[in-house]
């Protein structure tokens, strides 16, 4: 990608559009009527159509040329510095951009049909759309204010998707769970940021993060990052980290995709699936010239031990969506150990080429869901319709969405002649190099990759055995029931989406991942030699895997695999996660919330409380001498003066007698002192 | 121009005053027309508020706006010199933002008051003086009219607690009130003081004009606020004494913790318009006055003190949400969730950045619309069935929806969500004090990332709420009589809320609707605390 700005009008406007119709979309179906509710699928599918085509023709404009655009104008001014709103469109953004569109039609056609007949019939298009609009703006945003902007609304409208079922109690839960873990993602990113800005005074994606951008001509060294201390760029980077692991459900932030599961299935499939929860990865592309060599290696590891722990993890998950949910989690996990071994290209080849099968496996269990309630409520059963222990022989009663499913799982184990293998093995063969490159305990990295695509192997065989071959579990003749019917708005997209999972979309030779078209147009990036061996012993290995998986599950009703030990515990409890998470951390937050809510009632309040009452007693005691001592004196003097003239009132009577009588006293006493003395 | 903005609540006031009571139907659109004719001319000045390196204000008289000055009290003292004191008004970008979100606020609360059923001229009639007072204050430019609106907002409000609200309303009255008068008494000394440390060098007579007591060279040698000569009070510098006495003023007002208790009680119990008043407008007079009086008059003793500022912001936003996190009455944890809000601010302004003050101001006003919005939500709850405790509802969405879509808007907007303008204020108050420890090395940088953990717990505070009242199986305590009684919005309900809901979303998107006007001030403002 040489720095070759263009500057074209048309281009922009098509952007615009394409990001802006969804939008439109969003407010149409918002203030819609009642009773034009029918109106809400078309208005949103066809919005996302002309979108297609849209950024079809954008990507068709960028993509060869190598041409970067960028434009931009300003959207506010705080102090002396301008803040920017604009575009940046290069061969990750038009990429991304064709590929959320490419995906988001099927699921709006398929949703037609999956939600007809739900009371909100109208919100849920206009959530969908929603959705789109922050996803396709997320993708196609020149500076980090906006990015953060779109990044949140992306883990919003997955909020209100999530909670679609409002009246579900796990579903409001789950979707509360996944904003607050996307939150802890979202305040890294705004640190890191601010962090940049701090550093280098602007937002600009292009300016920071291009080849001869900012980001590297500022050199780490002496614990020293350009004028700041290194530490911030240590710091940075956590916070860029910590929004990746939130977002695209990496250990330890990835607990809040398998409850995410809640969702309708359509949603599962676009936002869980195939887009949103690639936007962590997305965002390792967009700032990659970012990260230092040691900084990558952590991220190769973490991406490593994901995938791993959440392949075990699906082994024995009963919950069909849950399985495919931890099949995402270790699949994302594939692509951040891309990002993180310097396999850029095979990560966004991968991306792309999981985008397609996820959520073709997704749409197939939307379907086998919708089925196991059609019969749950016709036999009326008390089963939970999305435990894979309650279905079996599907195949024969639905045998298009057992042909697709199988096609969707061989991409997911990575079978050759289709994408999975080209972009799955494509990373395998990175990381091999890199490991011997590096030496040690890196070895472990590709290993342990081995390992999970073996894993993943045994849980696909296990889910379609489970799902379509045998006998169903509920005891019930399936030949007896009527099938679901597979309309067009089911078919159309299953089948295309099947056929993107093929190799031949993304290379003519099913063998070589290099002349695959996304892996060149990322040439800047190295690929490294290719390699032949390793990808096909992985793939027979993967074949001895899926045949024995098929033979423990396609006996009926035994378990040959026990059920009691450590590993197995572990794997079904999801390695207990939640568990510790409730215990180590929210119960301690609202104890502490609780507690100094008691500091503040009892502490702080009563220290104000405490003066009121210490001057209230201050002023009762006052009050009292007052009314005791000062008063009291006053009125001591009256009474004595009272009492003096009631004494001597008596002596003005007006009676003869008394003053005889006193004058007589009075001679008498005059008498008596003058004979004394 | 501000004079009329000003008194004609007043008048109207006084009209209302002489109405027979049997009118007192009317009283209430008496009150909306004053309202809205003050959000006009609010507007208007907004409109014609003019921009520009020679609008900054601040520290230069000239370049305030729409100003008025008359001489109002002179009295000749014989020796002791002449008093003086001015009516002087004016304003500049840190005060034009706040008036059109007083003066809308104010509409709100009067249409707000539609639930208030006795005693409606009393009401009425205090409600337009505390309009008069609020507006006053963002107006003022002598500080003696300052202190003078600054008291006469207690007065009102003190009887619109204490007589139309809650169950404890008369303790929530009286520690509202003695709370405030605590820091505004303490206020007076530092500004007589003032008053006889600075001398107008036109006239030579002391002064009370704030602009002038910017000026280090207004200040008589010797005198006890002098710059220069470094006076002491019980041992610690007479100017240090002066800026904590004063920001102990303001910060009961914001509130910052801990000083914040007579908050929760103020809001729970007062009436919602009085609430809406309280939270939306009254904390922003703690905010503003911390900006031009603690920051202007002392600008030095603010730098050695950023730290400490910063560190108070920091506990305000953790220790306020941590405690919303613990309520189980709605409206007491929106309470909460205001000290949490407002500790942004301080940590804003304690950068002493760009960013910082413009995040702060921007918050502040976002924190106008937010908090008006989410008391007057709860007010709607609260007056169907008189019970606002969380724990009584659930699956509230089913039976209001309309309610439950306001409700998140201002639960989103609050906790900080992109589009909405507490992101823009939240955001650059942490972007400011962040940059601070590169710049002006004013605060650590860890406040900033502390600060940030705000924005997550506000988001867990908010989300349960949403999760535990409104989703779910519809199950209320009241049973039915509580599901009949709890019907959906009114209009005008629906047209109070509104316009809010659209501000709140403008000012998300078009931040510069703020950031313009404020711009030079602030500008103005960080070149003047560089200078010092």
């Amino acid at each position: 990608m040489e720095t070759n700005l263009i500057t074209d009008t048309s281009t922009t406007n098509l952007t615009l559009l394409a990001v802006l119709l969804p939008l439109l979309a969003f407010v149409i179906n918002f203030l819609l009527p009642k009773h034009q509710f029918k109106w809400a699928g078309l208005v949103a599918t066809s919005a996302i159509f002309l979108s297609l085509i849209f950024s079809a023709i954008i990507f068709s404009r960028v993509w060869e040329s190598s041409h970067i655009l960028h434009q931009h104008l300003v959207w506010f001014t705080i102090g002396d510095t301008h803040v920017y709103a604009g575009l940046l469109l290069n061969n990750l953004s038009v990429l991304m951009l064709l590929l959320v569109n490419l995906i988001a039609l099927p699921v709006h056609i398929y949703s037609i049909a999956y939600m007809k007949g739900d009371e909100n019939y109208n919100r849920y298009f206009a959530y969908l759309s929603f959705f789109c609009f922050s996803m396709l703006a997320l993708v196609v945003v020149d500076n980090l204010v906006l990015f953060y902007s779109f990044w949140e609304l992306v883990g919003f409208s997955s909020y209100l998707l999530i909670g679609f079922w409002y009246k579900k109690e796990k579903a409001v839960k789950a979707n509360k769970k996944a904003f607050i873990m996307n939150r802890i993602g979202d305040i890294g990113l705004l640190t890191a940021i601010i962090i940049i800005f701090t550093q280098f005074h602007t937002f600009d994606i292009e300016q920071l993060f291009s080849a001869k951008g900012l980001v590297v001509e500022t050199i780490l060294k002496n614990g020293l990052w350009g004028a700041l201390p290194a530490s911030y760029q240590y710091l940075a980077c956590a916070g860029i980290f910590m929004a990746v692991f939130a977002k695209s459900a990496q250990f330890p932030l990835h607990t809040w995709l398998p409850d995410a599961m809640e969702g309708p299935t359509a949603v599962s499939a676009l936002i869980h699936a195939a887009t949103m929860v690639a936007a962590g990865v997305f965002l390792l592309g967009r700032v990659y010239s970012f990260f230092t060599p040691s900084e990558l290696d952590i991220l190769a590891i973490i991406g490593c031990f994901t995938s791993f722990m959440a392949a075990t993890i699906a082994l024995t998950q009963n919950d069909l969506k849950r399985i495919l949910a931890y099949s995402t989690i270790s699949q994302l996990g594939y692509m951040v150990m891309a990002m993180g071994v310097g396999a850029y290209s095979q990560s966004l080849f991968h991306l792309v080429t999981h985008a397609f099968f996820k959520c073709l496996l997704f749409l197939v269990a939307g379907m086998v869901i919708h089925q196991m309630q059609h019969l749950k409520e016709e036999q009326q059963l008390d089963t939970d319709p999305q435990n894979i222990q309650n279905m079996g022989g599907l195949g024969k009663q639905m045998p298009l969405l057992f042909l697709v499913a199988i096609i969707g799982g061989l991409a997911l184990v990575g079978f050759p002649f289709t994408s999975g293998f080209l972009s799955k093995d494509s990373i395998l063969v990175q990381t091999a190099s890199w490991s011997w490159a590096k030496g040690g305990a890196f070895y472990l990295v590709p290993i342990v990759s081995v390992i999970t695509t073996l894993l993943t192997a045994f849980y696909v065989t296990r889910l379609i055995v489970k799902v379509f071959l045998g006998k169903s579990k509920l005891g019930i003749d399936l030949a007896n029931q009527h099938p679901a019917k597979i309309n067009l708005a089911y078919s159309i997209p299953l089948v295309f989406l099947a056929a993107c999972s093929l190799f031949l979309v993304f290379s003519l030779n099913p063998f070589s991942y290099l002349n695959s078209w996304v892996i060149k147009g990322f040439s800047l990036y190295p690929v490294g030699e290719g390699n032949i061996w390793l990808p096909i012993v992985i793939s027979l290995l993967s074949t001895l895997f899926v045949v024995f998986a098929y033979l423990i599950y396609s006996r009926p009703n035994k378990n040959i695999i026990p059920q009691q030990g450590f590993f197995y515990k572990l794997s079904y409890h999801e390695w207990y996660f939640d568990l510790y998470y409730q215990k180590l951390i929210v119960t301690p937050i609202l104890l502490l919330a609780n507690g100094l809510f008691w500091f503040d009632r009892v502490i702080i309040d009563g220290f104000v409380n405490l003066l009121a009452k210490i001057t209230i007693t201050l002023s009762k005691v006052a009050a009292w001498t007052d009314r005791n001592i000062v008063d009291g004196f006053l009125n001591f003097i009256v009474a004595l003066a009272e009492a003096i003239a009631n004494f001597t009132r008596k002596f003005q009577g007006g009676k003869v007698q008394y003053y005889l009588f006193s004058m007589l006293v009075i001679l008498l006493v005059l008498f008596i002192l003058k004979t004394v003395f | 121009m501000l004079s009329l903005l000003i008194f004609s609540p007043l008048l109207f006031g006084f009209i209302i005053a002489v109405m027979p009571s049997r009118l007192r139907t009317s009283f209430k659109y008496i009150t909306l027309l004053a309202t809205l004719l003050q959000l006009g001319l609010s507007i208007w000045i907004y409109l014609n508020f003019k921009t520009g390196a020679a609008f900054g204000g601040i520290n230069h008289e000239a370049q305030f706006q729409f100003m008025q000055k008359l001489p109002w009290i002179n009295l000749d003292l014989g020796t002791l010199g002449k008093m003086q004191v001015d009516y002087f008004v004016g304003i500049d970008g840190l005060s034009v933002t706040l008036l059109v979100m007083t003066s809308l606020v104010m509409v709100i609360a009067a249409l707000a008051s539609w639930e208030i059923t006795s005693n409606l001229k009393g009401f009425f009639i205090l409600f337009l003086i505390l309009d008069m007072a609020v507006t006053g204050v963002f107006c003022s430019l002598d500080f003696f009219l300052f202190y003078i609106f600054y008291e006469l907002m207690l007065l009102p409000l003190y009887f619109l607690i204490g007589m139309w609200g809650g169950a404890r309303r008369e303790y929530a009255a009286i520690k509202f009130f003695l709370y405030t008068l605590f820091g505004s008494v303490f206020m007076l000394l530092v500004m007589v003081g003032l008053y006889l440390s600075v001398t107008d060098p036109a006239t030579g007579n002391h002064t009370f004009n704030m602009v002038q007591m910017m000026n280090p060279a207004n200040y008589q040698h010797g005198s006890v606020f002098s710059v220069l000569s470094h006076q002491t009070i019980f041992g610690f510098s007479a100017r240090s004494v002066g800026f904590v006495v004063l920001f102990i003023a303001f910060a009961i007002k914001v509130p910052v913790v801990p000083l914040h208790t007579w908050l929760p009680d103020a809001h729970v119990e007062a009436p919602t318009p009085v609430s809406i008043i309280l939270a939306g407008i009254l904390l922003k007079i703690g905010g503003y006055g911390i900006i031009r009086i603690c920051l202007g008059i002392f600008p030095e003793v603010a730098t050695m003190g950023a730290y400490w500022l910063g560190l108070l912001g920091v506990i305000s936003i953790l220790y306020g949400a941590m405690n919303a996190l613990a309520q189980q009455d709605l409206k007491r944890m929106i309470a909460y969730s205001s000290v949490s809000h407002m500790g942004f601010v301080l940590l804003g302004i304690a950068s002493q950045t760009t960013e910082g003050i413009s995040g702060a101001v921007m918050q502040m006003v976002s924190h106008g619309f937010l908090s008006t919005m989410l008391f007057f939500l709860v007010g709607i709850i609260y007056n169907r069935v008189h019970d606002r405790s969380i724990n009584n509802f659930k699956g509230l969405a089913t039976i209001m929806p309309k309610y439950t879509l306001f409700v998140m808007i201002a639960f989103f907007a609050s906790l900080g969500l992109p589009g909405f303008s507490a992101f823009i204020g939240e955001a650059f108050s942490l972007t400011g004090a962040f940059k601070s420890s590169s710049t002006n090395g004013l605060l650590p940088y860890w406040l900033s990332v502390c600060g940030s953990l705000g924005i997550l717990l506000g988001a867990a505070y908010f989300l349960w709420t949403l999760q535990r009242m409104f989703f779910g199986e519809v199950n209320l305590k009241g049973g039915a009589v509580w599901q009949t009684a709890l019907s959906d919005l009114n209009l005008r309900e629906k047209l109070t809320l509104i316009p809010i809901a659209i501000m709140v979303l403008v000012l998300g998107l078009m931040p510069s609707l703020v950031f313009s006007k404020i711009n030079d001030s602030v500008l103005a403002l960080i070149s003047y605390l560089q200078t010092k």
